[in-house]
């Protein structure tokens, strides 16, 4: 006579599983590609002079084949904090709660190989999304999530041609790899004390490589007197990835609830799944002035995350179980301003100040992103000789606080705060 | 005496309630039946009478004094436990021993009128005498212990108390008989309609006549979704055969066919099963056996008389500009499973798992009214602009229950709900055979009350 219940509490578990996937790519665009273009706060677009105009604008490395082969690459280590205040009906007034701090280290890693005196032929690796989230175990959002890490990696070749000698174009194409883990436990209603009960932890990994190709494109136009304009565009693209789910039992202390427990969930093995995640696209347009000691460049951009309206499921063993669950993200519009003073031949430093609108609604914000519009401050450093270049960057990053309003999808309200440091280090060699 | 003492404590009362903004809770009066006064698990106990929705609402309020007729462990009638989950659940009374009135001598009407098994005349008409329940009289139990004072009615107590704020959430058990008898039968199981919308028309009517109060009333969910005729299905898996249909006295089960939680315990002795004697279908006149199935036609016939009363409702809300909390929609979403989620976890009304419904399959546990609760203060919020404070919910999902986390042995039984259990819900909420409502109009030699306005005065809107 339980059975039906014994169903139905899997598909509420499996509804719990795949509920953290709403978040999945939401505000986890990086732009974290160099250590210069991170203290100019990426307003790099219409600038593009060195190897990571391959993220900003692939059109720059046609006016650096006299560079001659460049080997660009790095690190950026990013220390995100978050902090969460609770409110009404769950998990209620009073409570908060605040990340386990972790340190990411997204690399970066561009080769670019001029072909001609107007052509060229560029390689690049770098993480244009990421994040990982981490509660204690206690957190009372376990049950949405414990811990999240997503990757994605971008594997780019890029043609660069300078079609005059003040109006360049760049193309590439782009293949993504992504990464997920994802943990949480499972929460249901203890039949024999009527109390939520933590029953079994579950974690959603990727599986082999999950992939997709996208495109990008660029506009760099040297218009006189100092001035460029540049445009990018990246495109939009769509990781269908498989995994499996693991769950590990958690003991409730009632071996009979245990035991019909272990007839529902499958503790002994792993259930496939397959999930669909579409990523924004990005075009942003800039302007720069520069001359022998001074550039200072301003681009606006949009993110359109207005691509993510929902999330579809697939359990290939479980048709039933399979969903499709709204999002509803919005476009997203950046600003980014910054600014370099070469002080000698060797030294530069440099400054910047982005905003970056979130295009997460409110009612998505959740233990995995609780975003808001981001404000960054930036600064660097560059030490350079012909051949070899050292920056150093650093960002300091504030989220604005939101709340949910009370509309949370997952019945998780109240208010999500953050910040991040970002500090690295970027080495550049000509040969 | 108590004349004095009543008017005395209304006095002091009145002269302590704060100025509160938009809606005023400070001397608040709940009216209904066993939801109002907090019953769980076929008890009416202190544990869970403190997380009625009233008393959550009055706490979230900032309400003090909220009294409520509370009953000690281990509740009266003795409350329900699962003693076994596996091989197949076992529910049983926690022992033999009820509990006691721990609040009986408050010189003054409970702010939770809330009766379990009052039906929508029992509301109006029927009083009740502690003295008959300290003797050791049970025929009128609930009754005895909630109203007291062997005059006046709940209806006539709230009056009595000119409260500031009233809830009335009455006329499950106008209908619910048919559920637990599966049999609907107008005017034994179910209250005609022509009677409810008269009775209802005039009990609100005298509400707005005779108290300044803001009053909001609640309709009715359909009974028939309840985990008590929505758990057992109406076949059986027997190796060899497959699904197999019950066999009830009308024939063969068809799927929408719903079997009562009791029915279990048949099953389990072979009845409805190939070779078996046939389920017993409807109410035994005779022996006031329960009948066991509910076929399509008569889900619908009950559903019709909910949805009937709920009309009535609407009317007479709307003659009076009251407002109407939807707890049909409200136990509907529950059921459905669509209700708000908590943190991803999502409370429905499955039986044992669901985490709304408690152990007799009919009533909600602390988190279902936690939950009802939190409704009616989003509700109130909204209709008078109010900012009461919404019910911390974590707080109500990881509490627990009375006795957490013991559980105390008993000898396993082969049912889901043991006719032990049953029986105990069951003489509470069971139809009256040969008793059914009447008519009657107050008695006129209670010079003591406050006078009981039955006509209509449409009440200017709030």
């Amino acid at each position: 006579m339980i059975v039906k219940n014994h169903r139905h509490s899997l598909l509420v578990a499996v509804a719990l599983l795949v509920m953290p996937s709403l978040t999945w790519g939401s505000g986890f665009a990086l732009f974290e590609v160099g250590n210069r273009t991170m203290g100019m706060a990426g307003a790099m677009t219409a600038v593009a002079d060195d190897p990571s105009a391959l993220f900003w604008n692939p059109a720059g490395m046609a006016f650096q084949t006299d560079e001659g082969i460049q080997l660009m690459f790095g690190t950026i280590l990013i220390m995100p904090e978050q902090t969460f205040t609770g409110s009404a009906p769950y998990p209620g007034e009073g409570y908060t709660a605040e990340q386990i701090e972790q340190t990411f280290f997204p690399v970066h890693f561009f080769v670019g190989i001029p072909v001609n005196d107007r052509l060229e032929v560029s390689f690049s690796f770098f993480s244009p999304f990421g994040l990982g989230t981490e509660w204690d175990d206690d957190f009372l959002g376990n049950s949405i999530s414990k811990k999240s890490d997503l990757f994605v990696f971008d594997l780019g070749v890029s043609m660069a041609y300078q079609l005059s000698e003040r109006f360049a174009f760049g193309i590439g194409v782009d293949y993504m790899i992504a990464e997920i883990e994802l943990s949480q436990n499972i929460n249901l209603i203890n039949p024999f004390n009527q109390r939520l009960t933590e029953v079994a932890d579950a974690r959603l990994k990727s599986d082999g490589i999950n992939s997709a190709w996208a495109w990008n494109a660029g506009l760099l136009w040297k218009i006189g007197s100092g001035f460029s304009l540049g445009a990018v565009y990246r495109s939009e693209f769509s990781i269908t990835g498989e995994g499996y789910g693991a769950f590990n039992q958690i003991p409730t202390g009632y071996p009979e609830f245990d035991a019909v427990l272990g007839t529902v969930f499958p503790f002994d093995g792993d259930v496939p799944i397959e999930a669909t995640i579409d990523f924004p696209d990005f075009w942003t347009i800039g302007l720069s002035w520069q001359n022998e000691k001074l550039t200072l460049s301003g681009q606006y951009g949009v993110m359109g995350w207005s691509t993510y309206q929902e999330l579809p499921i697939i359990f290939p063993e479980n048709p039933e179980f399979s969903t499709a669950i709204p999002e509803n993200y919005e476009d997203a519009a950046q600003y980014r301003i910054g600014g370099e003073y070469r002080a000698s031949q060797h030294w530069a430093i440099q400054l910047g100040y982005l905003f970056d609108e979130t295009g997460q609604p409110v009612e998505s914000m959740s233990p995995l992103l609780g975003d808001g519009d981001r404000t960054s401050y930036t600064v660097g450093l560059s030490y350079f000789t012909d051949r070899f270049r050292l920056d150093l960057g650093y960002e300091y990053l504030k989220t604005e606080g939101r709340s949910t309003g009370g509309n949370s999808l997952d019945g998780f309200d109240g208010f999500y705060e953050g910040k991040a440091q970002l500090a690295g280090a970027t080495f550049t060699i000509k040969f | 005496m108590k004349k004095t003492i009543l008017i005395t404590c209304l006095v002091a009362l009145l002269a302590a309630a704060p100025a509160m903004a938009q809606v005023d809770l400070s001397n608040y009066v709940a009216l209904g039946d066993s939801l109002t006064a907090g019953f769980v698990s076929g008890a009416l106990m202190d544990f869970y009478q403190d997380r009625s929705y009233p008393a959550i609402l009055a706490t979230q309020a900032g309400a003090a004094g909220f009294e409520q007729p509370l009953v000690s462990e281990p509740g009266f009638p003795p409350i329900l436990e699962l003693v076994h989950l596996v091989p197949v659940p076992v529910i049983l009374p926690v022992g033999l021993i009820p509990g006691a009135p721990v609040n009986a001598a408050l010189p003054r009407p409970y702010n939770n009128l809330g009766v379990p098994g009052a039906n929508l005349f029992d509301m109006i008409f029927t009083t009740g005498d502690i003295n008959n329940l300290l003797a050791g009289n049970t025929d009128n139990v609930m009754h005895d212990l909630i109203l007291r004072d062997g005059i006046h009615t709940a209806l006539e107590q709230a009056i009595g108390m000119q409260p500031t704020f009233i809830t009335v959430g009455i006329g499950n058990n106008d209908e619910l008989g048919a559920v637990l008898a599966a049999t609907p039968i107008d005017g034994v199981t179910m209250t005609p309609v022509d009677q409810f919308a008269f009775l209802y028309n005039n009990a609100i009517g005298a509400l707005v006549t005779n108290t300044s109060a803001d009053i909001v009333l609640m309709n009715l969910p359909y009974s028939t979704t309840i985990p008590f005729a929505t758990t057992v299905p109406p076949f059986v898996d027997i190796p060899g055969l497959g699904l197999t249909p019950l066999m009830g006295t009308k024939g063969l089960l068809t799927p929408n066919s719903r079997v009562t939680l009791l029915a279990g315990g048949l099953i389990a002795q072979g009845y409805g099963l190939p070779g078996g004697p046939p389920l017993p279908e409807d109410l035994n006149f005779l022996t006031g056996e329960p009948g066991y199935v509910l076929r399509p036609e008569e889900i619908d016939i009950i559903d019709d008389r909910v949805d009937a009363f709920n009309e009535i409702i609407a009317e007479v809300a709307a003659t009076y500009g009251l407002p109407v909390f939807d707890t049909n929609e409200f136990i509907a979403e529950i059921v459905a499973g669509e209700a708000p989620s908590y943190g991803g976890v999502v409370i429905d009304g499955s039986f044992l798992l669901g985490g709304f419904f408690s152990y007799d399959g009919i009533h909600a546990q602390r988190i279902g009214y936690a939950m009802l609760a939190n409704a009616l203060v989003q509700f109130i919020n909204a209709e008078y602009g109010s900012n009461i404070p919404q019910v911390n919910m974590a707080e109500m999902l990881y509490e627990g229950d009375w006795q957490t986390p013991g559980i105390s042995p008993a000898a396993a039984k082969d049912v889901v709900l043991s006719r032990e259990a049953f029986e105990e819900v069951y003489n509470l909420f069971a139809p009256k055979l040969g008793n059914a409502p009447r008519i009657r109009r107050p008695q006129s030699d209670r010079s003591d009350l406050p006078t009981v306005d039955l006509r209509r005065k449409p009440r200017s809107t709030p």
